[in-house]
């Protein structure tokens, strides 16, 4: 095998979605024949060479930017994850996006992120990979553009908040190759004092912006909304938090020398902290399936975060379990609430309910991969949780206590959404619901059984993913051991949280308002209401300013506008009419005119001698 | 070379009125077109330094001469001359009227061709008079209330130029006993603060003025180029009364008055005036032709401000100016005509939409107006261009910023002109109209070829034309 074979993870899906583009509309089997083929000829090749470490430089642009590209371990792992969750969507959209518009366009953009995405995680140069980053802007915007109608407008906020955060990591990418004096990513090694501190912050944006972090959000839950469903188990759910946080864990290993006493580790664990807790919050009081989703697949990210910034090997390496796990059970979760929106035709809680019975595999699917986000063992959830929990212990009781209570609330909200869409009463809209397609399921069983694998068997993951990542150096000194302390808090937060559940639901009396006596609590009640409003969301605030700016500069134009088209066009009509009244027609006038200027002319030269 | 320029118009008007009326009135246009084509022709020989013996030369003790400023007026006079026969041709009914008119284009075409090249004051008088007689018959040509008005008004406004004219020539014969440019620069130089002297030379100046139409002494040309038949505004426009007024200012301030500041004073401010009086008067016309004559002094007012300034570019300037403006207003008045002849109005409020009903007058019309505005890459651009820089270069940024924000006053009234005739929707009563026939339409693509020619090769001719011109300064 040539080494030049790498090329073809970019190549295949990019050509295949160029392909698509150009079929015609109306052969929807064609274009997912070929969307399938691509997708599963990418999974196997990424699968053939996953053992290989590979080289490839090819001279570009020049300047130091060369097409290099370096398969190893990690970015191999992210590769076959990639591949196979794109392979497990489009499946799974055969079903769901027929005879929906602009298909394909859908599966046009879906394998063109597949191979923006290749291109970005073998990308051995940094502006090489900026590159493939960008081409992803595009997909997502043209991604969610394609949504129901209106969705526009989210693409657009999608398109400005991480085209900003793109931004910046553009400037972090020029930084860090000034201060290193090469792009190549393998050989920068950079100190995080001063500017390269502003590198490394500068591209964390980027990258934890990507992955979806708070401030960096509020686009999720609105194209939750928006977007075709498997839009969101395919980007915000898995693949860009693959990506996110394979660039976060790049800068803080490899790129950047992060050390676990530094400022930057505290101000990452914070964002993480936050980032937990704000979404996990708004996750809670939710009433639409997508929506309360996207929260989540938010809320996670801050686990991720948190385990990364404690630069601790314990805590990079759970972080790093729980973005695949994350990915996992959260695109499963996407494809349940898919498989009830094909169903059932909504996704409002309040009309949902009693549809388990109905659609046994997905509601198992479900329970699997909720349990496993709640962090219930023996799930592949519980794992991850456990090992960030112990890092962030060990760095400080406040990040655990943050990471602890966004468990008990994500475990709250999902026994809610859980009690709400499939148990309880069932309404008369919902007597005729059928088991979701063979298509759709299979993509659900499979991604709920790896759930459990990663979950009973998790040093498998653990032991052939997950620690090579790291290196020898990283991992001398580490304890993996169970933490029995660590293990009994969860179980009992987790016992609190189903008691909870269950006297709240009696309380307030369903399911579907579990969470109605958080959402009106005295202090909450206030912010809850202000942020359904959008009052805390970055971009509408930003947005707000920037019309408050524009109103100024309209007035600025009006009166500008006002000089020019009104007064100087009064100005000039009336000397105009001045000058036309003078000109009478009379001719001894004309003569009288002709002898003043006589005059002066006259009396000016004799003036001067 | 240069006596046949003044004969052969002469011996054409001879000749013509001779028997054989009726073959004679149809060979007249023909010899129109001939004699100005060979002018033009004979011009370019002349600029090539072409210098042939001049048999008729030792009849006449004229005392011609030809420097470059003589052949850049030339060409004007070939190109607008040719001009206007052919528009004449066109909107001139009737043979015998036809025939008048020619002889009246010829009258002028001495009359203009002895101005510029003649070297003494007196001689300079009587041509400017036989091209001043030429052209009151022409405005009257149609005999009506406005036409008689018109040409009264001129009359009575020449009539006052000329007595200046006259007085002054008078006392600078009984300074110096000669009326030669040399003579009479060299008589001024040397009784200089001489009162009487300075007398003659301000009235003078004031009747040449007149003459050129510079406010506050243009009281006659608004009524008298738009009275005038469609042909003899553009000959009026376009050169009779640059050459008579202009030209003559141009070449007595660089070679007989000296060059004193407060004459360049006047000279920059009766620009400045004409130049807004000018543009801010046109706004508020609705006549097209009486817009075309505001804007004519606007012009004038800019070679005038040049004149001003003094400098040899700002001298280049006002001469390149003088020629961009004779073929871009020639080119106006020409489209005039058009509109004039084929709808039969040209009250501005009455026609619209005729640019898909006349399109070679509505593109041609475009360009003139571009050019006129100062548009790149067009003609007009280069020579306010030159006079602006000129300006600035020698202090005198008042007068540039006038001069640039003006040009935005005349892109304002010619786009309202363009607007209000060709563009919009078609108005009232002009479904029938057709494009105006061969001769006006082959004439305004002739110039607007020109201007646009002249604006691109700019770049080329800078060096190799428009700096000689400044040759014929000391």
């Amino acid at each position: 095998m040539t080494d030049s074979f790498i090329l073809l993870p970019i190549a295949i899906p990019f050509i295949a979605g160029i392909v698509v583009l150009l079929i015609n509309q109306r052969i929807q089997s064609v274009k997912e024949a070929i969307t399938l083929l691509a997708t599963g000829a990418t999974l196997v090749l990424t699968i053939t060479f996953c053992k290989e470490n590979i080289n490839l430089t090819i001279p570009w642009t020049g300047f130091g930017i060369d097409f290099a590209l370096r398969l190893y371990h990690f970015s191999a792992f992210i590769l076959v994850a990639a591949s196979a969750f794109s392979f497990l969507f489009v499946l799974y959209s055969c079903s769901f996006m027929r005879n929906k518009p602009y298909l394909n366009q859908f599966y046009s953009y879906l394998l063109i992120t597949l191979a923006m995405t290749n291109g970005a995680v073998l990308a051995d140069n940094l502006v090489l990979m900026l590159f493939f980053w960008e081409g992803l802007l595009l997909t997502l915007f043209g991604m969610i553009a394609i949504g129901r109608p209106g969705a526009f407008k989210t693409a657009i906020k999608a398109f400005i908040i991480v085209g900003i955060s793109d931004l910046c990591l553009m400037m972090g990418i020029g930084l860090a190759g000034h201060l290193a004096g090469t792009f190549t990513i393998s050989k920068i090694s950079l100190s995080v004092d001063s500017l390269g501190a502003l590198a490394f912050i500068l591209m964390m944006i980027g990258a934890i912006s990507k992955a979806g972090s708070v401030p960096f959000h509020t686009w999720i839950p609105d194209a939750a909304v928006d977007a075709p469903l498997p839009f969101m188990a395919f980007l915000p759910a898995s693949l860009e938090k693959l990506l996110g946080i394979y660039l976060l864990a790049r800068i803080s290993l490899d790129m950047f020398k992060l050390t676990a006493g530094s400022w930057i580790s505290i101000l990452l664990m914070t964002i993480g902290a936050i980032t937990i807790l704000l979404a996990v919050m708004m996750a809670l009081v939710q009433k639409d399936y997508k929506r309360l989703l996207s929260y989540h697949a938010v809320s996670q990210v801050g686990y991720m975060i948190l385990g990364i910034g404690t630069c601790l090997p314990v805590g990079i390496i759970g972080g790093l379990f729980h973005m695949i796990n994350h990915a996992l059970y959260k695109s499963c979760l996407f494809l349940t609430g898919g498989a009830v929106e094909k169903q059932t035709g909504t996704t409002d809680l309040a009309k949902l309910g009693g549809i388990a019975m109905k659609m046994p595999v997905t509601f198992v699917c479900f329970v699997i991969a909720a349990a496993s986000i709640s962090g219930v063992p023996p799930f592949n959830g519980f794992f991850s949780k456990e090992l960030v929990y112990d890092a962030a212990l060990e760095r400080g009781m406040v990040f655990y206590l943050a990471a602890i209570l966004g468990t008990f609330l994500t475990a709250a909200s999902f026994l809610k959404l859980g009690h709400a869409a499939f148990l309880g009463k069932r309404s008369e809209h919902n007597e005729n619901v059928k088991e979701a397609s063979l298509p759709m399921l299979v993509p659900m069983v499979v991604i709920a059984a790896v759930c459990v694998v990663f979950g009973v068997w998790n040093y498998l993951p653990l032991d052939n993913l997950i620690k090579p990542i790291l290196g020898a150096e990283h991992l001398e000194g580490l304890h993996m051991a169970p933490n029995t302390m660590l293990i009994t808090v969860t179980v009992i937060v987790l016992i609190g949280a189903l008691l909870h559940h269950l006297f709240a639901a009696k309380v307030n009396g369903s399911g579907y308002k579990a969470s109605d006596h958080i959402r009106h609590a005295p202090f909450l009640e206030g912010i809850y209401t202000k942020a359904e409003k959008r009052w805390f969301d970055p971009y509408d605030i930003v947005l707000k300013i920037i019309q408050g700016i524009s109103r100024f500069g309209w007035w600025i134009d009006r009166a500008i506008d006002w000089l020019y088209d009104d007064f100087a066009v009064r100005v000039t009509t009336g000397l105009s009419c001045v000058i036309k009244l003078a000109h009478t027609g009379s001719y001894s006038m004309y003569v009288v005119w002709s002898l003043i200027g006589v005059l002066f002319v006259v009396i000016m030269l004799m003036k001067s001698f | 070379m240069l006596s046949p320029l003044l004969l052969l118009p002469l011996l054409a008007i001879l000749i013509l009125n001779l028997p054989f009326r009726s073959l004679m009135q149809k060979l007249a246009v023909w010899v129109g077109v001939g004699l100005s084509l060979w002018q033009i022709v004979a011009v370019v020989l002349l600029a090539m330094g072409h210098k042939s013996a001049d048999p008729w030369g030792k009849f006449f003790t004229l005392g011609l001469s030809c420097d470059n400023l003589t052949l850049v007026l030339l060409t004007s006079i070939g190109i607008v001359v040719l001009t206007t026969i052919l528009v004449g041709w066109q909107t001139i009914g009737g043979d015998k009227q036809r025939f008048g008119f020619m002889n009246l284009v010829f009258v002028a075409m001495i009359g203009m061709n002895g101005t510029v090249m003649l070297t003494d004051l007196f001689s300079l008088y009587i041509f400017i008079e036989v091209t001043a007689v030429a052209s009151f018959i022409l405005i009257a040509f149609q005999r009506d209330t406005n036409a008689l008005e018109g040409a009264f008004k001129y009359i009575i406004l020449s009539a006052t130029a000329t007595v200046m004219m006259l007085l002054s020539i008078s006392i600078i014969l009984l300074v110096v006993g000669d009326t030669s440019f040399a003579a009479a620069g060299s008589a001024v130089r040397q009784f200089q603060g001489n009162p009487l002297v300075i007398l003659a030379v301000g009235i003078f100046m004031c009747g040449l003025l007149i003459k050129g139409g510079v406010v506050p002494f243009h009281g006659w040309l608004p009524a008298a180029y738009s009275a005038a038949p469609a042909a003899a505004s553009v000959l009026l426009a376009g050169i009779a009364t640059k050459t008579s007024g202009i030209y003559a200012l141009i070449r007595l301030t660089t070679s007989v008055f000296a060059n004193n500041e407060s004459l360049n004073n006047i000279l920059l401010l009766a620009g400045a005036i004409s130049i807004l009086v000018g543009a801010f008067a046109a706004i508020g016309q609705s006549d097209f032709k009486k817009m075309l004559a505001y804007s004519s002094i606007s012009q004038v007012g800019y070679i005038i401000l040049a004149l001003g300034c003094g400098t040899n570019l700002a001298i280049i300037g006002a001469i390149f100016h003088l020629f961009n403006h004779s073929i871009f207003k020639s080119l106006l008045f020409v489209n005039s005509a058009a509109v004039e002849t084929q709808s039969g109005t040209t009250d501005m409020n009455k026609l619209g939409g005729l640019g898909t009903k006349m399109p070679v007058t509505n593109a041609t019309s475009m360009i003139a107006f571009l050019s006129t505005a100062g548009v790149p890459p067009l003609a007009g651009f280069w020579s306010k261009l030159i006079i602006v820089v000129a300006l600035w270069q020698n202090g005198l940024h008042a007068y540039a910023t006038i001069a640039v924000l003006a040009s935005v006053l005349t892109l304002a009234y010619l786009l309202l002109m363009q607007r209000k005739v060709f563009f919009g929707k078609l108005a009232d009563g002009l479904a029938n109209v057709k494009e105006a026939g061969w001769g006006i339409t082959s004439a305004a693509t002739i110039l607007a070829a020109i201007t646009v020619s002249v604006g691109i090769l700019f770049p080329w001719m800078f060096n190799s034309v428009l700096i000689p011109i400044s040759s014929f300064l000391k």
